[in-house]
């Protein structure tokens, strides 16, 4: 069944291409089939142990799912359905309908063959077609292909140069591609191999999941490619580094003494990329970049988990790793929805949307209290994990950093929220309408899995618990989970069914306390109706508020700002570019020049051939 | 179905205690001030005729949905908090929900009000309340980072997270924490004062500059809710010092005697003090606090 999935995906991919020169109609239904169709598939029929195996050309290649696999599947799939559902509604009118579709479904396809891999081959051929899929899909635009588009490839390509070096290194100790016996051998490698392998395999996964400071083709990426894409992109591709990074953090080094450091060093990058992240994001003015850098930030935070590596930690990492998925996927599908009603996804032009777009303001709302990790959504439950985990390991400096960035992420999702729909609403806005149902109704179903992650994480602590115990974590029973309690390692818990019960009957309380006789007494007025010291405003004057937004707070972090990674990495280009320059000056290129480079040669050749010979 | 009753009581007679005493002490604190101003200044009731006279207006006008929600969604964070965090020893009325929550649970539910209302606040237009919730907001991030550390450092040093352990661990040793665990009480009465948006922290409403900042478009009952609320979560705050720090309260009297006299520390120090701007509030919480807040963890770690 394995390569049946894989077969129908590709097969999709070449129809839904081809069906645009026929008919748009068909084409939208075929796109929708081959994702839905190899995903339904993949849910029915595809278990734990039934492993597929070919060989080509010598090489033993192998298809097949672990529990562990299998979470990571269930993000891809789930929101690549979604996103699907939105796409053609999205693409609707849009030029190159086919090339999206097509590398698409070819994403998909490639993400779920790398959690089918079962060896080092395979994996590395999904990887280079998710790698090649996804950069065509950044220069879908066609804007910014220099910039962008050459900093995406180039970190790719470091990414992927160096799992490749790792795969030829293993081969070559191990003579076989298999991961399992890459697993089984690690433990007796040379201590140089067991350090140089991780090394070379983080960076190659560290790339996709945006580490600090393999990250700066994210925010160019992210906000490069369209919105309907990007999703999938910070949602689930961005997952598969997570992926990678498991395998070699949990079943590669927690069998060997160095391990202990690789985590710290680990954990503490992902701190570290937390902060950037959330600094950078603040500082933002577009909303696909801000989301970005959000991106980059909330993976930092799934890594410290993944670095720390004990039971609760992991646990912690992969919950936000799908929570991560559910609301950020929301978000940038909610800017697609605005930037395709609007035109635009910049807080200094959009503003006042909330009462022209009220089903993507509470997509958006739920999803961003949810990234904020905020109770009662699933967000929280993430977090609290994440805290409990660092406080019970002892790490109790990474718990300030973490919590920093946490506190300051408030800053970003309020500006989310009030620049796109809150604050005065203006003319030139007055005609928007609420994007068309089939872009809405996956958002809505997105963030309504946030919130009950945030009441029954049992749910899906169910499946991570299985994935954890595929990778060998006996341990999980001290949490074990029942649907809607956590626990820590002290014992401390939170029941979050009363929480949840308690927080619903306080608002409706009050709700109706306020709203019920103020809906019939009061009317609505326009912004610009309010009290401005005692004045009422004209018609003409501006009381948009959009531009500094987070003016005071980035003069208090200024300092921390002045410093950037992708300076340092634009001076390293520059330098490489002035020898190349310089490289220049001797392969002219001209056919004279290198005919004169011969004959000196052989001159000097013949002028000292007495002392050379 | 009668434990169901009795716990939801006991909700209701803890929150009417809680907006009794925060409103008390918020006409409290303008008498003090006037006095330390030489001024005559209200009586100590005058928050009750004024909540009293908001509760009974009635509204004209509205900016849309989001503006009836904001003050309920800061309701809930005020409720949740004073139901979560015990306010007496071991008295069956207050229970509520102690042991359903912990102290990370805390942090977060008391910024989901803060945040909702901000949403509120933003549909008005008013672009003096948007200024303010960033202000807010850009403040919080100062003088969380002291209050967590003090927080880190308490939870290290008793292996707990537990509020309610963290109080027990106080009868069983006979000593308040705010002595055996310094460094982490003076860092966290330090974040206090930004907590309570006393001068010179008073940057969120700035009477002069923002006139009144997020709540500036808000009035009758709106404003009321709003009123209620941050007595009740002034209360709420309160508790909490006086739990972590000095071993909670066995009555109602020790508890008003206890919480008044912290309250007294960011209100004394309002009074004497002019308003900073944003970024050296923040400044300010990320100097000394911290400092204070670090050496909490290192006392925490070596002891």
């Amino acid at each position: 069944m394995n390569y049946i999935i894989l077969v129908v995906f590709l097969g999709g991919a070449l129809l839904t291409f081809f069906a645009g020169k026929i008919n748009n109609v068909l084409q939208d239904i075929l796109f929708l089939a081959s994702i839905l169709v190899p995903a339904s598939l993949f849910f029915a029929y595809v278990h734990a142990g039934n492993i597929f195996n070919l060989t080509l050309g010598g090489i033993h290649l192998s298809l097949g799912i672990n529990a562990m696999s299998w979470l990571f599947a269930l993000i891809v799939l789930g929101l690549g359905s979604m996103a699907a559902f939105y796409s053609v509604s999205f693409m609707k009118g849009k030029e190159r309908r086919g090339y999206f579709y097509f590398n698409f479904i070819l994403t998909i396809m490639a993400m779920t063959g790398i959690l089918m891999s079962r060896d080092l081959v395979s994996f590395f051929i999904f990887w280079e077609i998710m790698t090649w899929s996804s950069y065509l899909m950044t220069v879908y635009n066609g804007k910014d292909v220099q910039t962008v588009g050459i900093k995406y490839f180039v970190f790719s390509a470091i990414g992927a140069y160096a799992m490749l070096m790792a795969i030829v290194v293993i081969h070559s100790i191990n003579g076989s591609f298999m991961i399992e016996d890459l697993v089984r051998s690690f433990p007796e490698m040379p201590v140089n191999m067991q350090i140089l392998i991780p090394v070379l395999l983080l960076t190659g996964f560290g790339v996709k999941a945006a580490i600090m400071p393999l990250h700066v083709w994210a925010p160019g990426a992210y906000s490069n490619a369209p919105m309907a894409y990007t999703s999938i992109f910070s949602g689930a591709l961005s997952k598969m580094g997570i992926y990678g990074m498991v395998i070699v953090m949990v079943s590669l080094l927690s069998y060997v003494p160095e391990g202990y450091w690789f985590r710290e060093v680990i954990a503490w990058m992902g701190g570290i990329t937390a902060v950037i992240g959330t600094l950078w994001a603040i500082k933002q003015d577009d909303a696909k970049k801000l989301l970005a850098y959000s991106s980059i930030a909330q993976l930092g935070y799934i890594i410290v988990g993944i670095g720390i590596g004990t039971p609760l930690a992991m646990m912690a990492g992969l919950f936000l790793a799908v929570v991560h998925a559910l609301f950020k996927g929301t978000l940038f599908l909610a800017v697609g929805a605005i930037e395709r009603q609007t035109g635009t996804s910049n807080f200094r032009e959009v503003t006042g949307l909330i009462r022209k777009m009220p089903w993507t303001f509470v997509a958006s709302l739920i999803s961003i209290i949810s990234l904020a990790g905020i109770p009662p959504m699933g967000g929280f439950v993430g977090k609290w994990m994440l805290y409990e985990s660092l406080l019970t390991s002892n790490h109790y400096l990474l718990v300030i950093v973490i919590f920093f960035s946490s506190t300051a992420a408030f800053l970003y999702c309020y500006k989310f929220l009030f620049g796109f729909f809150l604050g005065q609403e203006e003319k030139e806005w007055a005609n928007v309408k609420e994007a068309p149902v089939l872009m809405v109704v996956p958002m809505l179903i997105l963030s309504f899995f946030s919130f009950l992650l945030g009441t029954y994480p049992g749910i899906i602590l169910k499946p991570i618990d299985a994935g954890m115990q595929y990778l060998g974590y006996g341990i999980t029973q001290n949490h074990l989970w029942q649907t809607s309690v956590i626990f820590n390692t002290w014992g401390n818990q939170v029941v979050l069914q009363p929480l949840l019960y308690s927080i619903i009957a306080i608002f409706l309380f009050f709700l109706i306390f306020l709203t019920i006789k103020s809906f019939k007494q009061t009317r609505y007025v326009t912004t610009k109706d309010i009290s401005s010291s005692g004045e009422v405003p004209k018609e003409h004057e501006n009381l948009t508020f959009s531009v500094d937004f987070m003016q005071p707070f980035m003069r208090a972090v200024e300092p921390v700002m002045r410093r950037q990674i992708d300076k340092y990495y634009t001076g390293l280009a520059n330098g490489l570019e002035a020898l190349f320059d310089f490289m220049r000056k001797i392969y002219t290129g001209n056919g004279q020049t290198y005919a004169i480079y011969v004959i000196v040669f052989v001159v000097i050749l013949l002028l000292f051939k007495d002392i050379l010979f | 179905m009668n434990e169901l009753w009795f716990d939801i009581m006991g909700a209701i007679v803890t929150v009417i205690v809680a907006f009794v005493v925060g409103i008390t002490y918020m006409g409290l604190s303008r008498k003090i001030t006037a006095r330390v101003q030489n001024r005559k200044g209200p009586p100590f009731y005058q928050n009750f005729i004024d909540a009293l006279k908001l509760a009974s207006k009635t509204s004209a006008i509205h900016h849309g949905f989001m503006q009836h929600v904001g003050p309920a969604f800061m309701m809930i964070t005020s409720i949740m908090s004073v139901l979560i965090i015990p306010v007496l020893r071991g008295n069956a009325w207050f229970v509520n929900l102690n042991f359903h929550g912990d102290l990370i649970f805390i942090l977060y539910i008391m910024v989901f009000g803060p945040l909702g209302m901000a949403l509120g606040a933003g549909q008005t237009g008013n672009p003096n309340s948007a200024i303010g919730v960033t202000r807010g907001l850009s403040q919080m991030v100062g003088f969380e980072i002291p209050w967590v550390m003090a927080l880190v450092a308490l939870m290290m040093q008793y292996h707990t997270t537990s509020i309610v352990d963290l109080m027990n661990v106080q009868i069983q040793s006979g000593m308040w924490l705010m002595f055996s665990s310094p460094f982490a009480f003076i860092a966290a009465v330090m974040a206090m004062l930004g907590m309570f948006r006393y001068s010179p922290f008073d940057i969120v409403g700035a009477p002069q500059e923002l006139a009144s900042g997020p709540m500036s478009e808000n009035g009758g009952k709106y404003l009321f809710t709003l009123m209620s609320s941050g007595s009740i979560f002034a209360f709420a705050k309160l508790t909490l010092y006086v739990d972590l720090f000095m071993g909670g309260a066995g009555n109602l009297v020790e508890l008003v005697i206890k919480t008044f006299a912290l309250y007294l520390i960011p209100m004394l120090y309002g009074v004497t003090s002019p308003r900073y701007r944003t970024e050296q509030s923040i400044r300010w919480f990320w100097g000394w606090p911290t400092f204070f807040g670090f050496l909490a963890i290192i006392y925490a770690v070596v002891f």
